[in-house]
């Protein structure tokens, strides 16, 4: 049998971050992966990522995965994909497909980081072909390549569902709804909010009743539900679609660590069974480690940090390390942690009603119930002025833990003071109108207004991240949050450039009452 | 155990969506399942040897969390009181003579 100091089950940020700190420290190291490219999630996540310098924010998930693999390939880890893990055995014995045999492996530790699993639900008509999961959209189109449909119908309003909705987008396709059957939208506003401003009717509290369709799906129904999600007859709503894409969570994929013997326990806020860990990712069978989305489902940013933290606690219980160090890393790693894990959308507060934002800002309700922060609303969090010279207009109305819109200001012009903390303005107005707080907020909710362009017009720079690009003349319209017609527009610029790392500029020049409204642009054509 | 009893007592009572597939893999009805648990199949174990709920192509990974709300709500009984069914190599699907093709030295 071959021997590994560390055997690492799942390429995903968890594994290669854990992989990476053992191999740091001398451990011989492998990692196996099932799917045939390494990187788990991270591959198929084309969106800037939130969070802090620290989390990688402001880079595309697909990069992150790309850094980490070459770190790991740098440190000498063996990376062995097509690998599917299918048995874990007491004294650490690790029983791995690999093309069409089956291979024992003896890892003196063994860390599990094998990621989750799409979450289904059942309805009449569930079991067609089109009816698939938001994941496996999200792998046809940004590893394969291939669109999943031409309309879809979207079940699921936390982040996956709202960040797979906009790829759809991305990708052509026209999402003719996002449904979910809780009241409020789950995921980040501000992701709902770049879906919403397209168009995409948002149906809360509504859930599927059936699907149709002979060889595929050709149509869905949902229906608005109650409190006790009993269907409310004459709600109905028909679409016709040839992709229903669900949603509805994710669960941990332990089997291999209740194979192995390690306790386990079911905790729904974690998305159900989870090995029972300590600080170190350590499980109840000696040697064994879990870390990532296996040990409850959170972010690839959280994901990393337990890897790295695994990774170091394995080369620990080798004698790679000692334990000061171990501490050490420990400290500095949960202090990233507990960073992420802060504000509305922290693990503990998942669930609860938040009415009120830190800063004491009563929150948008029409953000929760239709997915955008209505004119009215946003009126509490910022303004856009008449006046001329650039202004950034920033429409990030929950604490989440994020600000790269800080760091990258060349002017400081924006201050974020604790990590979840609303962006601010700072009282004096130095914005040169660069655009790269546009470009680089992960949730596209920073705008640029100049209030006064002459003739009474005024120009609003979004950012744009379709093809193709409109030209410097289109002429259009400009939608508004809610995906609405506001008033007709002209493309003033379109901005290409590295620094904006594909999230392009678009700036609109629309009559100036209008600057607080139009967030979005839909062309007709050169004039 | 007042829930085995209480089922035990209580008709069968079919419903419209019975006929809704929950495993896929297997093809086993919403109407199956229910009724399995009134043939006094309480345990998600018991469910997957008795009807192969969750022993398909996905090893239950699809449909196991529906299985086993469907059962607790038959029941009566929360979803957490249900235990999940023991986790089996080989965790994934692997032709037999892949597996009769083990390379044990090396
Ligand atoms: C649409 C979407 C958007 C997201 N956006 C963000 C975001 O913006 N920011 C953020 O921080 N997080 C985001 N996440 C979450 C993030 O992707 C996950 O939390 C993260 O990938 C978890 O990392 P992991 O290493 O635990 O698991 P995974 O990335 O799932 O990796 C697990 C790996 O294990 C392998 N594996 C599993 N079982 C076996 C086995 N038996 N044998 C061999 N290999 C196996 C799998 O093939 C996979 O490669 C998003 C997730 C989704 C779905």
């Amino acid at each position: 049998m071959k021997r590994y100091d560390l055997i690492v089950v799942g390429a995903g940020p968890a594994g290669l971050s854990a992989a990476i700190e053992g191999a740091k420290r001398g451990l011989k190291t492998v990692i196996f992966d099932e799917n045939e490219k390494p990187g788990g999630q991270l591959f198929k996540q084309i969106h800037k990522f939130f969070g802090s310098k620290e989390h990688r924010a402001k880079i595309r998930g697909f990069k992150i995965g790309e850094e980490l693999l070459a770190e790991a390939a740098g440190l000498g880890v063996e990376v062995v994909l097509n690998a599917a893990v299918i048995g874990l055995y007491q004294e650490k014995e690790v029983v791995v497909r690999i093309g069409e045999a089956v291979r024992h492996y003896k890892g003196d530790a063994v860390i599990v980081a094998t990621g989750a699993t799409e979450n289904a639900v059942y309805f009449e008509g569930w079991d067609l072909p089109g009816v698939i999961g938001a994941g496996a959209a999200q792998t046809m189109m940004n590893l394969h390549g291939v669109r999943p449909g031409e309309k879809v119908l979207m079940l699921g309003a936390g982040n996956v569902g709202l960040v797979v909705s906009f790829q759809l987008l991305q990708a052509g396709c026209e999402v003719v709804a996002v449904a979910d059957a809780a009241s409020a939208v789950g995921g980040y506003g501000v992701h709902a909010a770049k879906v919403a401003r397209t168009g995409v009717s948002f149906y809360l509290s509504h859930t599927i009743i059936k699907a149709e369709g002979g060889d595929r799906v050709n149509a869905v129904t949902i229906a608005e539900v109650d409190e006790r999600f009993q269907f409310i007859p004459g709600t109905e709503k028909r679409f016709e679609v040839d992709t229903v894409c669900l949603a509805v969570g994710l669960s941990p994929m332990c089997q291999l660590l209740k194979m192995a013997g390690c306790r386990v326990l079911e905790i729904p806020a974690k998305g159900g069974q989870v090995p029972l860990v300590g600080t170190r990712g350590e499980t109840s069978a000696d040697g064994i480690f879990a870390a990532g989305d296996v040990s409850g489902i959170e972010e690839a940013s959280s994901a990393m940090i337990e890897g790295r933290i695994a990774g170091i606690a394995a080369a620990e219980y080798l004698g790679y390390a000692v334990n000061a160090e171990l501490e050490a890393a420990i400290a500095e790693n949960e202090a990233a942690l507990s960073e992420l894990r802060q504000g509305m959308f922290a693990p503990g507060r998942r669930g609860d009603m938040v009415e009120f934002t830190d800063e004491g800002i009563h929150v948008s309700v029409s953000l929760l119930k239709k997915g955008y922060v209505n004119d009215e609303e946003i009126a509490r969090f910022t303004s856009a002025s008449e006046t001329p010279g650039f202004r950034p207009i920033i429409e990030c109305t929950q604490n989440i833990p994020c600000n790269p819109c800080r760091d990258v200001c060349p002017r400081n012009c924006i201050k974020v003071e604790s990590i979840t903390a609303l962006p601010r303005l700072n009282e004096y107005n130095a914005c040169s109108g660069c655009g790269l707080c546009v470009a680089s907020c992960p949730g596209q909710a920073i705008f640029l207004v100049n209030g006064d362009v002459g003739g009474g017009f005024a120009n609003v720079t979004l950012p744009y991240e379709f093809l193709p690009l409109p030209k410097e003349g289109d002429r259009g319209v400009a939608l508004g949050r809610d995906g609405q017609v506001v008033c007709e527009a002209w493309v003033s610029k379109a901005q290409i450039s590295s620094a904006f790392d594909k999230t392009n500029l678009l700036t609109i020049k629309v009559p100036a009452e209008m600057a607080g409204k139009a967030r979005f642009f839909k062309s007709k054509g050169a004039v | 155990m007042g829930a085995v009893e209480r089922i035990l007592e209580r008709e069968f009572v079919p419903a419209d969506d019975d006929g809704v597939v929950v495993c896929r893999c297997e093809e086993i009805t919403k109407g199956e399942i229910r009724r399995a648990v009134h043939d006094g199949i309480f345990t998600m174990t018991e469910m997957r040897r008795y009807l192969r709920a969750g022993m398909g192509l996905c090893q239950g990974q699809t449909c196991a969390k529906n299985v086993k709300a469907l059962m607790a709500r038959e029941l009566g009984v929360p979803p957490l009181e249900l235990e999940h069914a023991t986790a089996r190599s080989p965790m994934r699907p692997v032709e037999m003579y892949v597996l009769a093709n083990e390379e044990v030295a090396d």
